[in-house]
């Protein structure tokens, strides 16, 4: 392995209000050196500068946040400071609803869609004092079938890096919005890879915690089994502070877990000698390869855990990719069709291409092959869980190749299609996309950080130990 | 691929008995291509009673 390039010609930045983290961010509002209301203002100031290119929104909703803000100062003016998400300004996929206000998933269907419920991770966030900016762009009902046609109601995101390129999907706005500084941290979901693939694709820290962790109470959704929601931030750290207010039993949501909520930052900082990293550098030899600076990004950063004291050890999963992909799809087409049916049948000619062709795939689907997919899970969770559990935390590739151009149609669906994020959709696992740097033209790379059910805190605490290592957090996209 | 392919016809059949109201005539080429695909992938499932 080759010695890391840890950056060290990156020159230090002065953040602008947008680009503090959220652990900066709270540290100066907890101490009154920042006002919730200049914050906001910042935001919506730097939504109204790049937007318009961008489109990391549908929904602004300025007024409500300034409102937000204002009631957010008096509080903290009166002594009545909630925790460091006070006066923090986030946004939200848009297939999370928010009562009164317009909930669109994207989707011509959806247009005059306005909730009377509200998420109950969005609703947990607001008790936690942050403030909504505003819904942000999704493929249609945030699923699809890896392609982008260009044909949604809302223009499509962009990446912050170079905004000729995708996002990476479904959560495109969210990836888009966090590293563009036009949301401090966002919500998004993820039924195969949809907060990791954007997480790679943006260069930030995307969060899939284990199944039933976080509620996905009052999301659209798009499969049940699969479906996940959780956190994008910019640091580790940022991610421990939202999974802190989001995490949690919600009886709102049939698949939430009565699992106790830890404190996610108590470790985070605690490194990882003697702690055992299995490493997964070899993925089998069907379909597509990780790209060269992907695959010598994820080699460093074995190396550089090895260097901070951890024990690498290299593992491999039980079963080839095309297993896991492959009951995804199955099992992904067959709920989803059955949740969207009624659409389908009616008025199809309104979705989009991708949309309208994964509604096709699951209407085709026979019940034996749903099953049959069911059936290979149980085993792939079983025997998957047994090389996690063989460590405290794996470290694998996510998205095999750097954000795609959206003039080169073709390399659009391998972006999606050529990971290893699906697999942890199976079996559960907690799953972190981290940004292990840049490759030659400044793209974002990515890897995986993963862990034992609920053992969320040691997964921040590994991607931390990478994190604090590194000076990939100084760079920041230009626009 | 060992799987029958199926026709335009058989899939207009299965849809009109499903209700399937306003699929873009243009597109039913493509849900018969579509339905093979998700025929092959399911049939690739490896096969596990208990």
């Amino acid at each position: 392995m080759n010695k890391p390039n840890t950056a060290s010609e990156f020159t230090d930045t002065t953040s602008p209000l947008h680009f503090l983290t959220v652990t900066e961010a709270s540290r100066l509002i907890g101490s009154r050196q920042l006002s919730p209301v200049a914050l906001i203002e910042a935001f919506l100031a730097r939504i109204t500068a790049v937007d318009e290119t961008l489109r990391s929104y549908i929904t602004v909703t300025a007024e409500r946040a300034l409102a937000g803000a204002r009631r957010a100062e008096r509080e903290i003016a009166a002594g009545r400071w909630k925790g460091p998400l006070h006066g923090i300004p986030f946004a939200v996929k848009d297939n999370y609803y928010t009562k009164d206000i317009l909930t669109t998933a994207g989707s011509r269907l959806m247009l005059d869609h306005v909730p009377t419920t509200t998420s109950t991770a969005v609703a947990r966030l607001e008790q936690a004092g942050a403030i909504l900016l505003g819904k942000l762009n999704t493929w249609e009902y945030g699923t699809g079938n890896g392609g982008v046609y260009h044909d949604l109601p809302f223009p499509v995101a962009r990446n912050p890096w170079d905004l000729a390129r995708f996002t990476g999907g479904s959560s495109t706005g969210a990836g888009a919005s966090v590293a563009a500084g036009t949301a401090m941290f966002a919500l998004g979901s993820d039924t195969g890879g949809s907060i990791r693939l954007p997480a790679a694709a943006c260069g930030l820290q995307g969060f899939k915690a284990t199944f039933g962790r976080v509620s996905r109470a009052h999301c659209l959704p798009n499969c049940w089994t699969l479906d996940h929601t959780g956190p994008l931030t910019w640091t580790v750290e940022d991610n421990a502070i939202v999974m802190q207010a989001i995490a949690g039993y919600d009886a709102d949501d049939p698949s939430s877990a009565d699992v106790p909520v830890p404190d996610y930052r108590k470790a985070l900082h605690a490194g990882v000698k003697g702690l055992v990293i299995g490493f997964v550098r070899d993925l089998g030899s069907e379909g597509a390869a990780l790209d060269a600076a992907n695959a010598r990004a994820l080699e460093q950063a074995a190396l550089l855990l090895e260097q901070q004291g951890a024990i690498i050890r290299e593992v491999r999963l039980p079963a080839p990719l095309t297993h896991y992909r492959n009951v995804t799809k199955v099992i992904n087409w067959a709920e989803s069709f059955s949740i969207h049916e009624k659409d389908f049948l009616e008025r199809s000619a309104l979705m989009g291409q991708a949309l309208r062709e994964k509604m096709m795939s699951g209407f085709t689907t026979r019940a034996a092959d749903y099953l049959a997919a069911t059936r290979l899970r149980r085993t792939l969770i079983a025997s998957t869980d047994a090389v996690v559990r063989s460590c405290d935390a794996l470290l694998i590739a996510g998205a095999f190749h750097v954000a795609p151009r959206f003039e080169d149609e073709e390399t659009i669906s391998p972006f999606t299609a050529d990971t290893a994020t699906t697999v942890f959709n199976v079996t559960g696992h907690p799953a972190l996309s981290i940004c292990t740097g840049y490759d030659d033209t400044g793209l974002p790379l990515n890897a995986q950080i993963v862990g034992r059910f609920f053992d969320e805190p040691m997964v921040l605490r590994v991607a931390q130990a990478y994190e604090s290592a590194t000076r990939w957090r100084e760079r920041r996209p230009m626009l | 691929s060992n799987v029958q392919s199926t026709s335009e016809a058989e899939v207009r059949l299965y849809a009109e008995r499903c209700g399937l109201k306003d699929l873009p005539q243009e597109q039913f080429a493509r849900l018969a291509e579509l339905t093979q695909t998700v025929r092959e992938t399911g049939l690739a499932l490896p096969r596990m009673e208990e």
